[in-house]
């Protein structure tokens, strides 16, 4: 039961994520894009490059799907409604996402190229950073909580939702969050029109599948995460506890693709600057804020 | 039993990563098989229900090692990895010392064995991240402090050495 919600959202989810991403790039609402675009993919030949380290070549894209539904295993839709509970769920997240790194450095390397090579290890670059923007928000969220519980973690946000009690938190993770799903303004370990496509530049038909699918997911698991740290989870008034996780998660997620359409790629530099420079001062800030607030406030 | 099994098979994934690290002529493969051989033993130690540890070691390990393929790739004598290389050396010293530090583990391992039934459970995962929390703060909290402050020091240092001078 448990399973099939997570697959449902993740279909029925990923495709209409799929169609903002789709607008996101192109401008036009094609409802029909995604599913003609993969059939299309699916049916092409699956190139593969000349000289590349097949093993790498063929682990990373599976490797990327991977790492996105396990960040996503931990984190419940509605009380009891989670795949794997941990006592360690928060910082469990993390853990999967690093895997993303290296998946990307994986695709990066083995097909023996240079854009992907260049693109996997600038993303590597900048993932540590990203990282560390992730973590230390969830610290702060877990102080709250004084539990690593997600579900924890969610019933602490009864009385205020994270998002007004630590917005500086909040923002810091929506933007890490963003990074390290490379959406745009943060795509630049796939920049097209820089580095042709980055560490997808050299992967065609089914292996593309997978890769667009993996980002799909990891964009809805992080989009899950934001919803259940910051947006109370399940929590809200009239509907079921399960319809607004959906709901809120869904948004974020639209609203994570929408921004992209926006905002030019930012020059590689900059997110990796801002990450070490203003993103971790600001987390530090917000670990302090959040202590002194439950000192003095007991919330 | 099952618990057993994965133990198992995670320990024999590490132990095969491993010997991956030595047999291949790849740089980046070498760092991954590294990496991957420590995400086995992340995965084993959360099968023998030790999570906090298993998590961290999946989390930091990843990261590390990714990082130190970066470096590696970076320093190394052949631009870009293309050429084949050896990735063992001194291999009758390493030979020796590992067939020595092999026995003396199992030795350990086979004198601190018990039947299943005289181990200690293992304490539920929460109670582990307590009574870790605990630990950090409490008892050995000077200890930690002073290798973090260590740790930090050091890493200022070499960012300084490494910077290069204005006039």
């Amino acid at each position: 039961m448990t399973t099939l919600a997570y697959l449902l959202l993740v279909t029925l989810g990923g495709y209409g994520l799929a169609v903002v991403e789709e607008w996101s790039s192109s401008g036009r609402w094609r409802p029909s894009a995604p599913l003609l675009r993969s059939v299309a993919l699916l049916a092409r030949e699956s190139l593969s490059p000349r000289l590349l380290d097949r093993k790498l070549f063929e682990a990373a894209p599976p490797l990327l799907l991977v790492a996105g539904v396990l960040s996503m295993a931990v984190l419940p839709l509605a009380p009891g409604v989670v795949p794997v509970e941990l006592a360690t769920g928060a910082l469990w997240l993390n853990a999967a996402l690093v895997y993303v790194a290296v998946a990307l450095l994986m695709a990066g390397w083995g097909p023996d190229a240079a854009y992907p090579m260049v693109a996997g290890f600038r993303f590597l670059g900048q993932f540590v950073a990203y990282a560390m923007l992730v973590v230390m928000p969830i610290t702060a969220v877990a102080m709250r909580a004084s539990s690593l519980v997600v579900g924890d973690i969610i019933t602490s946000q009864a009385t205020l939702w994270n998002a007004l009690l630590q917005p500086l938190g909040f923002a810091v993770f929506l933007l890490a969050a963003m990074a390290i799903c490379y959406l745009p303004p943060f795509d630049q370990p796939v920049a097209p029109g820089e580095l042709a496509g980055g560490v997808v530049g050299e992967y065609t038909g089914a292996r593309l599948v997978v890769m667009r699918l993996a980002r799909l997911v990891l964009v809805l698991s992080l989009a899950l995460a934001v919803t259940v740290f910051y947006l109370g989870g399940w929590l809200g008034p009239l509907l079921p506890a399960p319809a607004w996780s959906v709901l809120k998660t869904l948004a974020v997620a639209g609203a994570m693709l929408a921004v992209g359409r926006y905002l030019p790629r930012l020059r590689t530099d900059w997110p990796l600057e801002w990450g070490w420079k203003v993103g971790i001062p600001l987390a530090l800030l917000n670990i302090f804020w959040v202590g002194v607030v439950l000192l003095v406030a007991d919330l | 039993m099952i618990q057993f099994l994965f133990v198992l098979l995670f320990g024999v994934a590490a132990i095969w990563f491993g010997v991956k690290v030595f047999t291949t002529a790849s740089m980046m493969r070498s760092a991954l098989a590294l990496l991957f051989s420590m995400a086995a033993l992340g995965a084993l130690f959360m099968a023998a229900e030790a999570e906090f540890l298993g998590v961290l070691q999946l989390m930091m390990m990843a990261t590390e090692m990714s990082i130190m393929a970066l470096f590696m790739i970076m320093y190394m004598m052949s631009p870009g990895g293309l050429t084949p290389m050896e990735m063992t050396h001194q291999k009758r010293f390493s030979l020796v010392a590992g067939v020595v530090t092999a026995l003396l583990i199992v030795s350990v391992a086979v004198s601190q064995f018990r039947e299943p039934s005289a181990v200690a459970v293992a304490p539920a995962p929460d109670a582990q991240l307590r009574g870790l929390g605990g630990e950090l703060l409490e008892r050995s909290m000077l200890v930690f402090q002073a290798a973090g402050v260590t740790i930090l020091v050091a890493m200022i240092a070499t960012t300084a050495v490494a910077m290069r001078r204005h006039e």
